[in-house]
């Protein structure tokens, strides 16, 4: 029993977490890699169908279940903590590291729960253990933007749990199961918690708030997890539900147009996840094998070249202390391998041929279409030529080029950078030429064949005439100092109002009774300081308590209270 | 961009629109096929399109100065 819960990926990796702390500083860096490695034996090792199963408080918990979209899920969440791990090996900071683990840890728990209870608690690990990879920037925008990100998550978790016991309550059943079209009133909460996480608009504002402010390796594993890991809970259980096909064509658009407004590398790219989500939500909600497959393959390629991208973009940051493209331009002689490295993740994500975004793209928007929905498909591919636009063409030309030279300063890179990025760069290439690799583990067969004419005719034509366009409109493109206004405009703007009724005016009552109070009790303590000066009227009134005290007199005077005292009592 | 580049490009895009008029032309899966170069002018419009309604929410909407929160 203790061996199997153990060996479960995701528990590996928070084992590995509490582990990590006894390891000296030195090889601390290089030992957080073995978890992942391990995970990812694990996770190839275990059959369909592997169960580990438990009980609390006489509900049945089912703490790892094994099927092939867990497993694919599995393989590459294990495979980018691996990657980002080998990324931040010059990292000295114990917090980032352990944040880190805990993170990818419940994330590849989340693929393996097969009850909903698991499922919350690796949830709440996730929102946690992230934020701190936000605050370890330890900046005043990202301690601001972490304590956002927080309360967004904790908000996005109560909903699920509600979700979650209206579920038990109804049903009497906390296993993972797939519900049918707006099922039940559970459902839809559950729905609710999910697409927080999968930032679906308008509940996405944490995302773009949040990633460009974490460190810069914080940001790699950030753009990995939290929403691929949703995109997983969706397939699983929402597939079919329609409302999220127009949800997800319309985050696509939505998340490409912001990219195209941005002016940060990494809030670009930022945005433009929710762009990528939108494509397999989008999928998801149309909900045929082709779909669901599609959305899997293309979050799993998705994870590959955004990581990558956010590792070069990260790098830029590293070197030059700046990802504002209107202080960048011009590094292509200084950074070229960084340059040419993040065109690979760029020419991925742009579905160009012989790159992992070509075979899962395609496979997303051709099930559209062979779903009958050609209107969704049609946005999906604008929102592709958004995509080539935004991430493939105006970020790097106006980091790399549009200037001939930069008098930036340039530091030089760790070479695990490098490597990192290297082998994240080899997997877009070597999936893009060997698609079947990846398509034996989809969770339905299938014999879907990318290299076809057709799409080397569509996307060609596609990728041509969008440069063509922003290569006449690419002034209009270039850097500016801006930042630009999303929906948490509505919690961010009122926040000083309401932080002057909530806090500061509660703030303010405490503080009138607090100075009442103790006003009152200096004028007591004013008055028993010399009890002669009211007991005997007849004495000196210029007694001081400190130098002289009257014990006669006070002695004195209680005989005589007393005697008044008894005398009334006889009296009456 | 050097002269070569584009005649590059310029080869390329004529060896889709070969493929589309032989290799294609009784390929019909959608209503769009019918469109000769559909592909290509939905990619040009679309980045025009994109390029614009991005200006014009960033310029009447949404563009503020990186302090804006903060004051």
């Amino acid at each position: 029993m203790i061996a199997e819960f153990i060996t479960i990926p995701g528990i590996i990796l928070i084992l590995g977490a509490l582990v990590l702390p006894l390891i000296p500083e030195k090889l601390r860096s290089s030992v957080f890699l073995i978890f992942p490695i391990a995970a990812l034996v694990v996770v190839f090792g275990r059959p369909d169908g592997y169960e580990v199963t438990g009980s609390l408080a006489g509900l049945e918990l089912v703490l790892m279940q094994v099927d092939a979209l867990s497993r694919l899920f599995g393989i590459i969440f294990a495979a980018t903590a691996l990657i980002a791990g080998i990324y931040a090996w010059h990292i000295r900071d114990l917090g980032q590291q352990i944040a880190a683990l805990v993170y990818a840890g419940s994330a590849i728990g989340v693929t393996y729960a097969g009850d909903f209870f698991t499922l919350l608690v690796y949830w709440e690990l996730m929102a946690i253990s992230s934020t701190w990879l936000v605050w370890a920037r330890r900046t005043p925008e990202s301690d601001g933007a972490g304590m956002r990100y927080l309360i967004f998550h904790v908000l996005g978790g109560g909903i699920l749990l509600a979700g979650i016991l209206w579920h038990l309550a109804t049903t009497g059943s906390i296993a993972v199961t797939t519900f049918s079209d707006f099922e039940s009133t559970a459902a839809v909460l559950i729905l609710i918690g999910v697409a927080i996480n999968a930032a679906v608009i308008p509940l996405h504002v944490w995302l773009p708030d949040a990633y460009p402010k974490a460190t810069i390796t914080g940001a790699v594993f950030m753009s990995a997890f939290t929403t691929k890991s949703a995109v997983y809970v969706l397939l699983r259980v929402f597939p079919g539900w329609e409302l999220l096909t127009w949800f997800g064509a319309a985050m696509a658009i939505y998340g490409v147009l912001y990219a195209v407004i941005c002016k940060d590398m990494r809030e670009i790219l930022a945005y433009h996840i929710v762009s990528q989500v939108g494509f397999m939500v989008a999928g998801i909600g149309i909900g045929t094998e082709m779909a669901l497959n599609g959305s899997a393959a293309h979050a799993y390629s998705h994870i590959l070249y955004k990581s990558l991208m956010f590792m070069g973009a990260g790098a830029v940051l590293y070197a030059t202390g700046t990802t504002k493209l209107v202080d960048l331009g011009g590094l292509k002689n200084k950074m070229r391998w960084t340059m040419i490295l993040y065109m690979v993740g760029a020419f991925s994500i742009s579905g160009l041929p012989l790159f992992n975004g070509f075979i899962s793209k395609a496979m997303t928007v051709d099930a559209a279409g062979y779903a009958g929905n050609e209107t969704a498909m049609l946005m999906l591919i604008l929102a592709g030529v958004g995509t080539f636009l935004s991430v493939g063409l105006k970020l790097p030309y106006f980091t790399w080029f549009d200037k001939e030279d930069t008098d930036i300063e340039v530091k030089p890179l760790p070479f695990n950078m490098y490597i990192a990025m290297g082998i994240a760069a080899f997997l877009c290439i070597f999936y893009g030429l060997f698609p079947n690799t990846l398509y034996i583990y989809l969770p339905f067969e299938t014999d879907y064949q990318p290299f076809t004419v057709y799409h080397f005719v569509e996307i060609t034509q596609i990728a041509l005439l969008t440069f063509a366009g922003f290569w006449l409109y690419r002034k209009k493109l270039g850097g500016e100092r801006i930042i630009a206004l999303d929906f948490d405009w509505f919690y961010r703007k009122p926040a000083p109002f309401f932080r002057r009724i909530f806090v500061n005016a509660i703030d303010n009552l405490f503080d009138i009774i607090q100075i009442t109070v103790h006003a009152f009790a200096i004028r007591i303590s004013g008055q028993f300081d010399n009890p002669m000066k009211w007991l005997n009227p007849f004495g000196r009134k210029d007694h001081n308590a400190q130098t002289y005290s009257p014990p006669m007199d006070v002695v004195m005077a209680f005989v005589l209270f007393v005697v008044i005292v008894l005398g009334v009592f006889l009296i009456f | 961009m050097k002269n070569w580049q584009w005649i590059a490009l310029g080869i390329l895009f004529l060896i889709t629109l070969i493929l589309e008029f032989t290799v294609l032309a009784d390929y019909d899966s959608h209503w769009w096929n019918a469109v000769p170069a559909f592909y290509a002018l939905w990619g040009f419009l679309s980045c025009l399109a994109i390029i614009y309604v991005a200006k014009f929410i960033s310029n009447n909407l949404v563009k503020r100065d990186p302090d804006y929160y903060d004051r």
